[in-house]
């Protein structure tokens, strides 16, 4: 029944995040106002292009790309480094880490809920109006199961990041500045906010070798082109498990050997 | 009691702010941190400009310089709320814990006082850049170095800092009606990032909609224009010192009317 325990964590975090429907309606306007400024931006930059294709990606590629993007980031930022931090600040890590449950595993799992009201109210719609606006640019095929598996591969991977940052704040006690420095690498790196394709050639080769174009540009070039070209696909995801591997094992024993570090202020 | 003059407010604002430069220097590593998390951000929003510029030599008859001079524009004319109106952040915390109640029994002005008790020094980095920038592009542009312009820029850069402090005071002041104001912030605070773009990239709409509703095209595109294009001013720009004060005017007084609403936690 060790299952069972999570879930009840999931169910929590749904409950919770229901209960601010005023902050969602904020987050949608906020999101539309995104999208809006994104679409006349890149329809500007094409027009003055003179050509149709730019960096191998078309106008619509490229919206659909930075569409599913910020969905995706919506879905997957969790505000780990700030809960941790935070908990630190206030002491309430030491009720945490008395639970009968891995710290790493409470946190996430008791985010999870946010996963599953997340992907209904602004995941799965996105998705589907951009893929009725597109006119089938999104093809339905081997390429959905794959993006599922790489999605989750993401969500792995940029929870332990989260929390390897996280654990850092253990020695500095600063919170915004360092969360401040991760999103920006990782918001850049990722591809999140100009897609990998228009970066130039040295600065894209590395890319692929830093674990953060797993999180948004691995999945979303499985979706759009996973069922036309399954072999570089795989070879993305591929990438994607050994940075799961990597970074999940680097966030676990950086947490054990910085645990005897904590002192909490007495509350 | 006799009205209090502005010696009196620029008096008692140095001595809030030696207080509040003390209380930061006894967390130097975050103080530290926190300003390379800034320039973090400051980089990669300029490394972001510069790999869209390598795909595309101008967006919308735009050059690079010119987009750059923008860049740089916004950046200074962000500084003051960044620096200023930092304590707008902690509003909601105040009135939700019920703490916000000392300051409404100061005799003086509860804004200021309010604004007063946090200056951010963050900031000031990011004007350093914003100033090097403009310095920059202005003389790749060829543009003109005359004490007439030196004045024009600096009120138009004044006056358009105040749009984002009156767009930050109003979304601040949401908390004193729905408690929990950070959503609202944060969309405001994003605004910042859509008025580095020309407002003719939008349609007419949404040119509207950033010109009149949410005011970001006075936060740089219309008052650059009075330095960049000098031979054809729009009416527009030659009215953004007026829109500014009139904005911060209007947010002032939503800022005040909630804070004497404020009936406190009756504790």
């Amino acid at each position: 029944m060790s299952i069972k325990k999570y879930l009840t964590l999931t169910r929590a975090g749904i409950i919770e995040a229901l209960q601010f429907r005023l902050s969602f309606l904020v987050m949608i306007i906020g999101n539309l106002l995104y999208l809006i400024v994104i679409y006349f931006l890149w329809k500007a930059i094409y027009a003055s292009a003179g050509t149709d294709v730019v960096g191998g990606m078309t106008f619509s590629d490229t919206l659909i790309y930075l569409v599913l993007a910020t969905a995706l980031y919506n879905f997957m930022e969790m505000y780990t480094v700030w809960e941790i931090g935070r908990n630190i600040q206030s002491g309430k890590i030491v009720l945490d880490l008395l639970k009968p449950m891995e710290y790493r595993r409470y946190l996430f799992w008791s985010y999870s809920g946010s996963f599953v009201t997340q992907f209904f109210l602004t995941f799965l719609p996105t998705f589907i109006a951009v893929s009725i606006l597109t006119h089938g640019a999104i093809s339905f095929g081997v390429n959905l199961p794959l993006f599922v598996v790489s999605v989750i591969m993401a969500i792995s991977i940029n929870y332990s990041i989260d929390f390897i940052v996280g654990t850092i704040c253990l020695y500095t006690e600063s919170i915004w500045g360092i969360n401040i420095m991760k999103q920006v690498i990782v918001l850049l790196l990722s591809g999140a906010t100009i897609p990998i394709a228009f970066f130039p050639e040295p600065l894209k080769s590395a890319m692929f070798y830093l674990p953060f174009q797993s999180i948004y540009n691995a999945p979303l070039t499985v979706l759009l082109h996973g069922g036309s070209d399954i072999e570089s696909a795989l070879r993305l995801m591929g990438m994607q498990l050994v940075w799961v591997v990597i970074m999940n094992v680097i966030s676990i024993v950086f947490w054990k050997a910085s645990l005897r570090q904590i002192t909490v202020n007495g509350g | 009691m006799k009205k209090k003059g502005i010696g009196f407010y620029l008096r008692i604002y140095g001595k809030i702010l030696a207080q509040d430069l003390k209380s930061k220097m006894s967390y130097r590593a975050d103080f530290i941190i926190s300003t390379i998390g800034m320039i973090f951000t400051n980089i990669s929003g300029f490394v972001s400009f510069w790999i869209l510029f390598k795909n595309f030599s101008s967006i919308n008859g735009w050059s690079y310089y010119e987009m750059l001079f923008l860049y740089g524009f916004s950046l200074v004319s962000i500084t003051p709320v960044q620096c200023l109106f930092d304590n707008n952040w902690s509003l909601r915390i105040y009135v939700y814990s019920g703490d916000f109640i000392k300051y409404c029994f100061r005799p003086i002005n509860l804004f200021f006082y309010f604004q007063s008790e946090v200056f951010d020094i963050k900031g000031l980095g990011q004007l350093a850049f914003g100033i090097g920038t403009i310095v920059y592009s202005w003389s790749r542009i060829g543009l003109a170095v005359t004490p007439l312009a030196i004045i024009k820029l600096v009120v138009f850069l004044i006056t358009a800092s105040l749009i984002m402090i009156a767009l930050q005071n109003a979304a601040a002041a949401t908390c004193f009606w729905i408690q929990n104001s950070f959503y609202v912030l944060d969309l405001a605070f994003k605004f910042k990032d859509y008025a580095r773009y020309p407002i003719t990239i939008f349609s007419p709409v949404f040119r509207f909609i950033f010109t009149f509703v949410i005011p970001i095209a006075f936060i740089a595109y219309y008052p650059s224009l009075v330095i960049l294009r000098p031979d054809a001013v729009p009416i527009l720009s030659w009215l953004s010192p007026v829109i500014g004060v009139m904005f911060f005017y209007i947010s002032y007084k939503i800022w005040m009317y909630g804070a004497m609403k404020y009936s406190g936690t009756g504790s």
